[in-house]
């Protein structure tokens, strides 16, 4: 390593530490907040309750809110497994014309700021009479969650020794046999980081459900909805639940890919 | 585009096909079209002829450029930072650093209100010390939307540049200093540049991603901080536009797949 001076270690030291609060203070901060007694935002917080998640949960509207949109990250998370997944095979273990092609078209929504695909989507189920229908609103997030599905995968995928397959098939197994007993348990980790990764993207998605919901609200469209009004507390007693959800779920993954000494590869 | 493997593409591509590309070009199509009278490039002289079209452009870019910048000035010596920690401080580094990046947008904003407001911790923090006598406003103007944005953006530059750097070999610098290099020389000589190709990709994938950038505005600006997002918003949802819209959509698709283009020429370089 560079020995550097103690005074640039130091000043480095500083920023870095500076970067990692800088970071971290919106999630420090709302969840004490969420716990406040003040009908204000205040920090830090004059005294305990739980008066904002009472407001919440009796609220019918935040609860249907929430069942929708686990309603919705739940079939769309599994389409986007379904798809994403049996494509990152296709895509690594075939060989076809237009591979690259059809990869970067899978990727695209990642890439493609979500303003335009919420417009495109907009003016396309605007067209065919489909929007505002639930039907649309999970083919719009079956699509943007896809790439999430198809990184992690096509990562677990291209480490997985071909010639464990090639052995297989040489037995005399079909291409589905051997995806169903060999291939799918070996990758189950993977696997299922990858659904939770589909299950916070569509959990967390804003910006084209606000177009294509129509009168469906979700979690985050209705926070969102809220927050362009009013700077309203029982926001932070919301946004604590999703902090704790992302928590859950990426814990859930850290601990599963651990286990199977498969961690590195798909965190970042 | 058939061959081994294909039957497991195509369920997703017939998928991908109806219900991304089709609208896509289907926005391209009002973008160059006048309805009963055929292809036209009546929307986008509109476009340059509203000088609040242009105003909103230069502030999106400009707003962008400054996002960027304060990333690299932040990220830069973080990722660095984190490459010299080892064991525990490095793991605990790096969950605070991809933490926030699976967050909710929406809630990292939202604190941003609490933070920065004229009552927040900023302001009582800047009091305190004497710095100002006044509150200093931050949010509700573009200086609140910058900082928003660049906090959100931040793990997008810090990951894949802490990535590019945790691969360096240490005995480059360690080859360099058996010779005589000075710490400065061997920074500025060694390890900056090879850091450089991952460090422009990042910068240039917080750019892209501020040019689309649709919620942190819309919250921290108060709607006094107009940004190419929020002005497609008020095309579709407020004065239905849509011609209008899908000529900015498309102007803003092709500006962001150019740079992406260039995105994934520095980032092969950089893990190559």
């Amino acid at each position: 390593m560079m020995t550097s001076s103690p005074w640039t270690r130091r000043l480095l030291a500083t920023i870095g530490v500076f970067a990692l609060v800088f970071l971290t203070v919106p999630i420090v901060i709302v969840v004490p907040m969420s716990f406040s007694s003040a009908k204000s935002l205040t920090f830090p917080p004059p005294g305990f309750s739980m008066r904002w998640y009472e407001t919440l949960f009796g609220n019918p509207r935040w609860m249907e809110a929430m069942t929708t949109s686990a309603i919705l990250a739940v079939i769309s998370s599994i389409l986007a497994l379904l798809l994403g997944g049996l494509a990152a095979y296709g895509l690594r273990r075939g060989a076809f014309k237009g591979n690259d092609w059809a990869e970067s078209n899978f990727m695209a929504p990642l890439i493609v700021p979500a303003i335009i695909v919420a417009i495109a989507l907009y003016l396309g189920l605007a067209k065919i009479g489909l929007l505002g229908t639930f039907f649309g609103l999970v083919m719009a997030h079956t699509i943007l969650n896809v790439p999430l599905v198809m990184m992690v995968l096509g990562v677990a995928i291209r480490s997985f020794d071909l010639r464990i397959e090639q052995v297989a098939w040489s037995l005399g197994a079909s291409w589905s046999y051997t995806v169903r007993k060999v291939v799918l348990p070996n990758l189950a980790p993977s696997v299922f980081a990858a659904w939770i990764f589909a299950f916070i993207g569509s959990f967390d998605e804003v910006i084209v459900t606000s177009f294509v919901a129509g009168k469906y609200d979700t979690v985050p469209k209705k926070m969102f909805n809220e927050l362009i009004l009013e700077v309203n507390p029982t926001i932070t007693a919301v946004a604590t639940l999703l902090i704790g959800l992302t928590v859950l779920a990426l814990a859930a993954v850290a601990v599963i890919l651990h286990r199977a000494g498969r961690l590195k590869p798909t965190i970042v | 585009m058939r061959g081994k493997g294909f039957g497991f593409i195509a369920p997703l591509l017939v998928v991908m096909v109806v219900a991304f590309d089709a609208p896509i070009v289907y926005m391209l199509g009002l973008a160059f079209w006048h309805k009963g009278q055929g292809p036209t490039l009546e929307h986008y002289q509109a476009l340059f002829e509203a000088p609040v079209y242009l105003r909103v452009l230069g502030n999106t870019m400009r707003i962008s450029l400054i996002a960027t910048i304060a990333n690299v000035a932040i990220g830069y010596p973080l990722a660095h930072w984190m490459r010299g920690l080892s064991g525990r401080g490095r793991t605990i580094a790096i969950a605070l650093v991809v933490l926030p990046f699976w967050v909710s947008i929406l809630v990292r904003t939202y604190a941003w209100i609490v933070v920065l407001g004229n009552g927040g911790l900023v302001n009582r923090f800047l009091q305190w010390t004497g710095l100002t006598d006044a509150p200093v406003s931050f949010l509700y103007n573009e200086l609140g939307v910058t900082i928003g944005m660049a906090n959100v953006l931040l793990p997008f530059l810090v990951l894949p540049l802490f990535a590019a750097m945790i691969r360096i070999d240490d005995r480059l610098m360690q080859a360099a200093a058996s010779l005589g290099a000075s710490p400065r020389t061997i920074f500025w000589k060694i390890y900056f540049p090879l850091t450089v190709p991952a460090l422009a990709a990042g910068a240039l994938l917080v750019f892209i991603l501020c040019l689309g950038f649709y919620v942190t505005p819309a919250i921290l600006g108060g709607g006094r901080v107009p940004m190419i997002s929020n002005l497609l918003d008020t095309l579709i949802n407020q004065i239905p536009r849509w011609e209008q819209a899908s000529a900015i959509s498309t102007i803003l698709l092709v500006v962001t797949l150019l740079i992406f283009g260039a995105y994934r020429r520095l980032d092969r370089k950089a893990t190559a």
